[in-house]
């Protein structure tokens, strides 16, 4: 981290808070009558866009209050947009590092950057003090002394914990060809951390890291109240409802969107959308306020419309019934433009769905994504952890929310294969795909699993495999604790959490003391295994055998040896279940503490079979298949029946290029 | 050309041995290679009770588990081998030069050497549409083989060219820059299209060209296989309707065997039974694939020889084989015994 050059500067703090006062009083009385958030992050921004240079001419004014307890002697804004300017960056370095090398191959054309071009405070009495020769690039992380992503800018007197500073910035940027889901595509532009951010301060210093490759954001909550120009006959979707529409005399409109208790503003444009609009109206119990769903569709897949609004209905339904309601009255869905790479993304009341020309029924796609970034609005936007550092907070949430609501709302579901450049679908009907190991990414997650503890920062974790430490083991360990508790005990887990923290930044110690105390159990020794460990989880048979016990007759007729072991360096308490050939089934409790441990029966009867973790409690267990052992086995049956599938496939290949010969 | 279909299709018909041969040389190719995946999948459920539901329907759980860990060959073992889906995936797999393992390249490449030296015999055998038996059969196999071999180098280079750096050029560079600034799937998708015909067309005429080399090698006996491919372009270029039309006929029927194919094909299917229907059912498709590249083969003879022959010639002379020591010891008595009655009549 860089030093902070501290120059004597003159004392704005106190009387910002008056400037505060009068920006705030003056935007429209159209939200809320009572803050949510603690609303300390205020932005009014004026932008243009030319999408012809793809250039954006900015200027904001943000009122900042300072909630922290330590005074602050500078400001600190979010460049993201300079991470994306040249290959030195952070982001650029850390992409090559998890194998993602054409980006680096982009010319200067279809890159990006962010000019800020004045820096000035604002004084309550119209005065102001430029500061713009003061700002400077600081490095929060090692390494990459070439990161223009994070700026400084020095204040004339440290602002006091409880005031408030008003800044007006004046920036030029260019719009990139989409790097990590925003930028342009022809006539197609989403518009995301485009803006000098400023950072959140916290009691221990600031928390603005750098921009780095597998990491997304921290932000502090405010108003926004935005007005976007662009060529006039575009439509416009953005975080927040739109307040009105002016046109100009240079064939552009202006669009005033305006958003209250949110932590950041995305926007889009283009003339091709086609609108659309539904309502949510609640769940049938009631409990949940109703909202207004805009999606902006692109043309080409006109028809499918239903299946985006009822996968928002369906989040908006079940999230709203397990966590808490949608605290907002209005919600974008953005269906982005092929190739823009912007799809699948969450900003506040607004997200980027995803689906194909091509988008057979019975397959989740579009819904998983709709329903996936929607539960976003749950964890990320309401409940705002620190992405940078905690993406499980969100992430794994999210997943395992995800998971749950397609299977609630569109089971069964089934594989899809896509071929010829991936453009035509084959659904495989007879692979209806589970919650618990597709949904929950166990597939994706069993590569990984030793890696990288989930404790480490995200900012800090390995490019390559953090997202799946992030995502999958997250909804992994949930699910694993809902079949281990419940879903009453997690849901009330969750519905605390999101109840406590929303519009706030919980730690994950947060999140842990609210699972022990709505638990009520000590779940510590579990969230040292999943959380503060890379260990892996696996528990399987490796013994079953019944004898004759030496002629006896009746119950101690035959004699049989079970031996478990323990594999994986996690310990996790699992059942075991022995079942005999006169169908007696046994069940045992194992603490799954020893690394191994032998069961002994007499019984009338020989063993059939037996089972470690007969309910797959543990979906964790990164080798099922061990798990299992039977007397009278069917593998060769099941090698048989697919080998012979194989064979036709190899004989159609070999027939295929044997064309040519 | 119709009537070159035709004849073609009696002639593949009234040789059902060699349609029964070649099915059974690619079953023995594939068969190998099937056994050794069976053994890792046996392998690989061992006495799990994972088993129970992989041999009476999918357990995706435990195919996943199986991926996660697979090598090789195993490496195939995906989704794509059920149903119709085998024939798309590999068709796809093919346009799209998507790689796969070396021991499903070496099976591919020892299979196509496996026709290499088939062809010889085959395609003599269809031009003489006349039963020939075994011996005269491998003769021409063999006597063809080296020949066919140096025609597959050249046409090993053709194709090298198109499925090498032509494709690379075609889906990389051309296809980049089409679609770009293309925001619209189904764009994308025409170009790709129109990308994969450009392709095919290219194939599908270095396949006519080395069909007609290996006819006229055949039906003319050459031995120069730079004549052969000369001569097989002449003729193409002379009637390019009809050995196009031809051709085109060929592949609709080839069309029809996926189309049937696409309807008829089982899924995964249950266990006991099923199995072996479902294998029944696959090989009764490799069966038809079989039969369609045999008429492809004999619709062209019949087409040449339309033109620059007459049915049922070949200039390959069926060769004499040397009889049996014994047989030549009869044959001399006799002789004797024929000068001896002579001189004695004499």
């Amino acid at each position: 981290m860089t030093a902070t050059i501290e120059r004597p500067l003159r004392r704005w703090a106190a009387p910002a808070g008056v400037v505060a006062g009068v920006l705030l009083g003056a935007l429209p009385a159209h939200g809320q009558a009572q803050a949510l958030s603690p609303r300390n992050a205020s932005y009014t921004i004026e932008a243009r866009l030319d999408p012809a240079s793809r250039i954006i001419e900015g200027r904001q004014t943000l009122v900042w209050r300072n909630i922290s307890n330590r005074p602050a002697r500078e400001l600190r804004f979010h460049l993201y947009w300079n991470a994306w300017k040249d290959n030195r960056s952070t982001w650029m370095r850390e992409r090559r590092l998890a194998g993602d090398t054409p980006l680096s191959r982009r010319p200067d054309r279809d890159r990006s950057s962010i000019d800020v071009t004045t820096v000035r405070l604002l004084d309550p009495s119209g005065g102001e003090v430029d500061l713009s020769a003061s700002q400077r690039f600081v490095l929060t992380d090692a390494g990459h002394a070439d990161d223009q992503t994070v700026m400084a800018v020095p204040l004339v007197t440290p602002v006091a914990p409880g005031e408030t500073v008003t800044l007006d910035l004046g920036w030029t940027a260019r719009v990139p060809r989409t790097f990590a889901r925003t930028g342009a595509i022809g006539n197609y532009f989403f518009i995301a951390q485009w803006f000098p951010k400023i950072g959140v301060l916290e009691d221990a210093g600031w928390n603005v890291h750098q921009f780095h490759a597998a990491t997304e954001f921290y932000a502090d909550f405010g108003v926004y109240d935005v007005r976007l120009t662009v060529p006039s006959g575009w439509t416009v979707g953005a975080t927040g409802r739109e307040l009105e529409q002016q046109p100009n005399t240079d064939s552009t409109t202006t669009h005033r969107y305006y958003a209250e208790d949110v932590h950041d503003f995305a926007w889009t444009t283009s003339p091709d959308y086609v609108e659309h609009v539904a309502r949510f109206d609640g769940a049938p119990g009631g409990g949940l306020t109703p909202v207004e769903i805009r999606l902006l569709l692109q043309p080409e897949h006109a028809g499918q419309e239903a299946r985006h609004f009822d996968a928002t209905r369906a989040a908006l339904r079940w999230y709203g019934e397990w966590f808490g309601p949608y605290p907002y009255d209005h919600l974008t869905v953005v269906d982005p433009a092929w190739q823009s790479g912007a799809g699948g993304m969450e900003y506040p009341t607004l997200f980027t769905a995803g689906t194909r020309w091509l988008a057979p029924e019975g397959v989740t796609q579009p819904e998983s994504v709709t329903i996936h970034e929607a539960g976003h609005q749950w964890w990320y936007g309401i409940v705002a952890s620190n992405e940078v550092e905690h993406a499980w907070m969100d992430e794994g949430l999210t997943t395992f929310s995800t998971a749950r609501v397609v299977e609630q709302a569109y089971t069964p579901n089934y594989f899809v294969q896509r071929f010829f450049g991936t453009f035509i679908p084959w659904v495989q009907r007879d692979i209806a795909l589970s919650r618990a190991t597709v949904g929950n990414r166990l597939g994706t997650f069993r590569p990984a699993s030793r890696s990288e503890a989930q404790a480490t920062p995200t900012y800090l974790g390995f490019p390559g495999t953090i997202s799946r430490i992030s995502y999958d083991k997250t909804a992994l360990w949930l699910h694993t604790l809902e079949r281990w508790l419940g879903w009453p005990v997690v849901q009330r887990v969750l519905r605390t959490h999101y109840e406590r923290s929303k519009f706030a930044h919980p730690t994950p110690e947060q999140f842990f003391a609210v699972a022990n105390e709505v638990s009520g159990r000590d779940l510590t020794p579990f969230f040292d295994q999943v959380f503060r460990s890379s260990n892996a989880f696996d528990y399987g048979v490796d013994g079953l055998f019944s004898v004759s016990a030496g002629g006896r007759a009746g119950d101690g007729a035959y004699r049989t040896e079970l031996i478990v072991r323990r594999y994986g360096e996690a310990v996790f308490p699992v059942d075991v279940l022995v079942i005999f050939e006169d169908d007696r089934q046994v069940r045992e409790r194992w603490d799954g503490q020893a690394r191994w441990r032998r069961f002994t029966y007499e019984h009338a009867a020989r063993v059939r079979s037996a089972i470690v973790d007969p309910d797959r409690t543990l979906l964790l267990d990164v080798n099922y298949a061990n798990n299992s052992r039977t007397l009278a086995p069917r593998a060769d049956e099941a090698a048989t029946k697919w080998s012979s599938k194989w064979l036709v496939w190899l004989q159609d290949l070999m027939l295929t290029w044997a064309f040519l010969v | 050309m119709l009537e070159a279909f035709v004849t073609g299709l009696r002639r593949v018909l009234a040789a059902p041995a060699i349609l029964i041969g070649v099915y059974l040389a690619t079953l023995g190719a594939a068969l190998p290679f099937a056994l050794v995946l069976r053994a890792s999948l046996e392998d690989h459920l061992g006495a799990s009770l994972m088993a129970e539901d992989a041999a009476s329907g999918v357990n995706w759980d435990w195919w996943q588990e199986f991926s996660a860990q697979a090598t090789g060959l195993e490496r195939t073992f995906t989704p794509a081998i059920i149903g119709f889906a085998a024939p798309l995936s590999n068709l796809s797999a093919f346009v799209d030069r998507t790689g796969q393992p070396a021991a499903v390249i070496a099976a591919a490449a020892g299979y196509g050497a496996l026709w290499l030296f088939l062809w010889g015999g085959i395609l003599d055998r269809y031009a003489r549409a006349r039963r020939l038996g075994a011996p005269a059969f491998f003769a021409a196999c063999a006597v063809f083989f080296f020949r066919f071999l140096r025609l597959a180098v050249m046409a090993g280079a053709l194709y090298w060219v198109i499925l090498g750096p032509a494709h690379e050029w075609l889906f990389e560079t051309a296809y980049d820059r089409l679609t770009q600034d293309v925001t619209v799937e189904r764009v994308g998708f025409a170009w790709r299209l129109g990308l994969y015909a450009v392709l095919g067309l290219a194939l599908a005429a270095v396949n006519l060209l080395v069909d007609y080399a290996k006819i006229r090698a055949v039906v003319e006996d050459r031995r120069s296989m730079i004549g052969a491919l000369l001569a097989g372009a002449r003729f193409i270029v002379r009637r390019p309707s009809g050995a196009a039309g031809l051709y085109l006929l060929d592949a609709l029927l080839l069309a029809g065997v996926l189309a049937l194919y696409a309807v008829g094909a089982p899924g995964a299917g249950g266990g006991g039974l099923a199995v072996w229907w479902t294998l029944l059912v696959g090989q009764a498709y490799v069966l038809a694939r079989l039969f369609v590249r045999l008429t492809f083969a004999a619709t062209q003879i019949c087409f040449f020889q339309q033109h620059l022959a007459h049915a049922g010639y070949a200039g390959f002379s069926a060769p004499a084989w040397p009889e049996s020591p014994a047989v030549e010891a009869i044959v001399r008595g006799a002789r004797r015994t024929t000068a001896g009655a002579r001189a004695t009549a004499e």
